[in-house]
């Protein structure tokens, strides 16, 4: 494929704005966070007392809970910046452009758009750190020297989210190199195998029995380093577990559909799991982070008496804290952009669903529904795995402080609450397709 | 009963600075099928659109007649009406088909009459049958990117049909189609409309599909220039 036929490919075509826009913000959204996690992180490492490493462990913890579902929104954010091209491409592919001319034009756009929603997400960094800076930890601020990260690491960063484009671009594109009339016609449907559901019936298993050993053979911040391990395999077997459980109640919800709008979630959720558990997935992560750490604090509000030890369970309650918010901002963003995007992509149906009198708050209700039914599954269904995984601790919490419970609550109500308001926020956008002639 | 199933009267019609329709008169009859041509821009499609109730006109008025029932003013009904209005009373076939990609072919023909508050048992029954009255039994749970464009646009005419339309309106229906393909499509289309005692207007460039049509108007500049019934 020569020059001329790539700045062709890369040229956005009219009423392109929009979905430029919206990869642009994903990509601008997971550089702040990742910096800002980071950023907020590091200071924990400048401490040398013997208290340090108990806090460094538990930011390593925080670490691999928000730096996974991150990578994972900054993987939705390249494969949006990808599918823009799907069609168009598939296009070409059929018209005999090369597998290596399409993947190419695609990676660079990607990596392009990266790059500027990137350059927007230092920025947004480095005027939200004053702000950061101001969270206490061990009674006083941790400092804007705290929390800005060196040019190195920021460089580090950016370049991290810009690989992370380009080779969700390379995977999201060999469908349609490989069946380019599949995604034309959207014919593709993603299938979930049940050998998911009993590898992770095996690394629960797993990790349960280690749980329940290394308390008693290790110390306290050994134990902590092997949780992290076990809290990001957990994270792992949910991902792995996720699209499978959608698909099983999916289908029975398609057999029991007898209204048109429940009828279109379950065939929206059917159509492709893992994108449905890709939007809500985060919030399965808050919902379990809310079970394992709540727990956790809760037990140690009761059992630590000394004057560190409050200071640490404050700490840890803090850190909880922003471990959800961050969780919550990821949820967001990845259905806000999720959702406006398939706005944006089916405007010719939404506009011919309008001419035969569909009415459009039927449409409204089935695609709140096709996210908000896995939404609740995956929410219960994730606190339910990390009862299982703490759950001789988690029942001591409940006797002894209650507040473990309702943290869980609360975390869980929030989380469905903000993502309710998210899918609210873009039918605005949904009824002017509708309405557009 | 009025032998017009639909008729528009002094229909004017503005897009900014462009004027895309220019004191339009029509009646159709029930049972007609009437192709409306003309080059882009002429206003055909501005002109299906409101006689659908898609979009109002500036000025003018269109009523429409139900075989059973009183005369419906659909300039006069406001959109949630009119929205109505297309679901219960009408069917519509696009170019491209503009099937649910997510939904079976059985699917997308069922949800018009599900729409309508049919049970869901009965609509998928309703619709197998229309299905398999145009060519496409056994291709019942096939998604629609798993079929053909002729295939896909059978399915679009069988969910036309499926809520007992009594008028229906095909913009460019063969648009994207070989001629062969186009012309087994405009029997099923005929065949299920005029066929069965309804009514088609059709909007389309192809002289061949207008020349299948019983009359066909010709729209210039936002007016009616000509109307010729089938010899």
């Amino acid at each position: 494929m020569n020059r001329h036929v790539l700045a062709l490919l890369l040229r956005p075509g009219s009423g392109e704005r929009s979905l430029i826009a919206l990869p642009l913000i994903a990509f601008g959204v997971v550089t702040t966070l990742v910096l800002t996690v980071i950023g907020g992180a590091q200071s924990f490492w400048t401490w040398t007392d013997e208290m340090a490493p108990i806090y460094q462990a538990l930011a390593a913890i925080a670490l691999v809970l928000l730096v996974v579902p991150l990578l994972s929104l900054g993987g939705a954010a390249a494969r949006l910046s990808a599918r823009r091209r799907d069609e168009r491409l598939s296009t070409l592919r059929l018209l005999g452009v090369s597998p290596a001319g399409v993947t190419a034009a695609t990676v660079i756009e990607s990596v392009l758009l990266a790059g500027v929603g990137a350059a927007a997400g230092v920025l947004t960094y480095l005027a939200a750190s004053p702000l950061i800076a101001l969270i206490p930890f061990r009674g006083e601020a941790l400092g804007l020297a705290g929390v800005l990260l060196p040019p190195v690491q920021v460089s580090m960063v950016v370049l991290g989210v810009l690989l992370l484009a380009a080779l969700s671009a390379v995977i999201g594109l060999r469908r349609v190199v490989i069946s380019p009339l599949g995604v034309r016609m959207r014919s593709t449907v993603t299938t979930v195998h049940w050998i998911r559901a009993v590898i992770a019936v095996g690394v629960l298993a797993i990790a349960y029995a280690l749980i329940s050993v290394f308390p008693s053979v290790a110390g306290f911040v050994t134990t902590i380093v092997v949780l992290a391990g076990l809290f990001a395999a957990a994270i792992a077997v949910l991902n792995l577990l996720g699209p499978w459980i959608l698909r099983v109640t999916a289908t029975a919800q398609l057999r029991r559909a007898e209204r048109p709008d429940r009828l279109l979630a379950a065939r929206t959720v059917l159509n492709s799991p893992k994108a449905a558990w890709r939007q809500i997935g985060g919030i399965a992560m808050a919902s379990f982070i809310a079970v394992f750490a709540g727990t956790g604090v809760s037990l140690m509000n009761v059992m630590g008496a000394a004057e560190a030890e409050a200071q640490l369970a404050a700490d840890m309650r803090t850190g909880l804290i922003i471990t959800l918010i961050g969780s919550f901002l990821m949820v967001a963003a990845s259905v806000g952009v999720n959702q406006a995007s398939d706005v944006l992509d089916q405007r010719e149906l939404h506009r011919s669903l309008h001419h035969l009198g569909m009415p459009l708050d039927m449409v409204v209700r089935a695609r709140r529904r096709a996210i908000m039914s896995p939404l609740l599954i995956t929410a219960i269904g994730s606190a339910v795995c990390a009862g299982v995984l703490v759950f001789p601790l988690m029942g001591l919490a409940l006797i002894t402080a209650p507040e473990s419970l309702l943290t869980i609550v609360a975390v869980v109500t929030a989380g469905i609450g903000i993502v309710w308001l998210t899918t609210r926020a873009t039918r605005p956008l949904l009824a002017r397709s509708f309405a557009s002639v | 009963m009025n032998s017009h199933v639909i008729e528009a009267h002094a229909l004017t019609k503005s897009f900014g600075p462009t004027r895309a329709l220019a004191g339009v008169d029509l009646a159709i009859a029930r049972g007609e099928s009437v192709a409306i041509m003309g080059a882009s821009g002429s206003g055909k499609t501005t002109l299906l659109h409101v006689l659908a109730g898609i979009t109002t006109p500036d000025t003018g008025s269109v009523v429409f007649h139900p075989a059973q029932g009183s005369p419906i003013e659909v300039t006069a009904l406001a959109e949630a009406g009119r929205s109505r209005l297309r679901r219960e009373r009408f069917g519509f076939v696009f170019q491209q088909g503009l099937l649910i990609p997510e939904l079976t072919a059985v699917e997308n023909v069922a949800l018009a009459s599900m729409i309508n508050g049919v049970r869901r048992k009965d609509a998928v029954q309703h619709a197998a049958s229309w299905l398999a009255a145009l060519g496409l039994a056994g291709m019942e749970d096939r998604r629609i990117g798993e079929l053909s464009g002729g295939q896909a646009q059978r399915v679009a005419i069988a969910r036309a049909q499926a809520t007992g339309a009594e008028l229906v309106f095909a913009d460019e229906p063969t648009g994207a189609l070989d001629s062969q393909t186009s012309a087994e499509v405009m029997d099923a289309l005929l065949w299920s409309t005029t066929g069965q005692g309804r009514t088609l207007i059709v909007v389309t460039h192809d002289a061949d599909v207008a020349a299948r049509c019983s009359r066909t108007i010709a729209v210039r500049d936002g007016r009616i220039v000509s109307s010729a019934v089938a010899a």
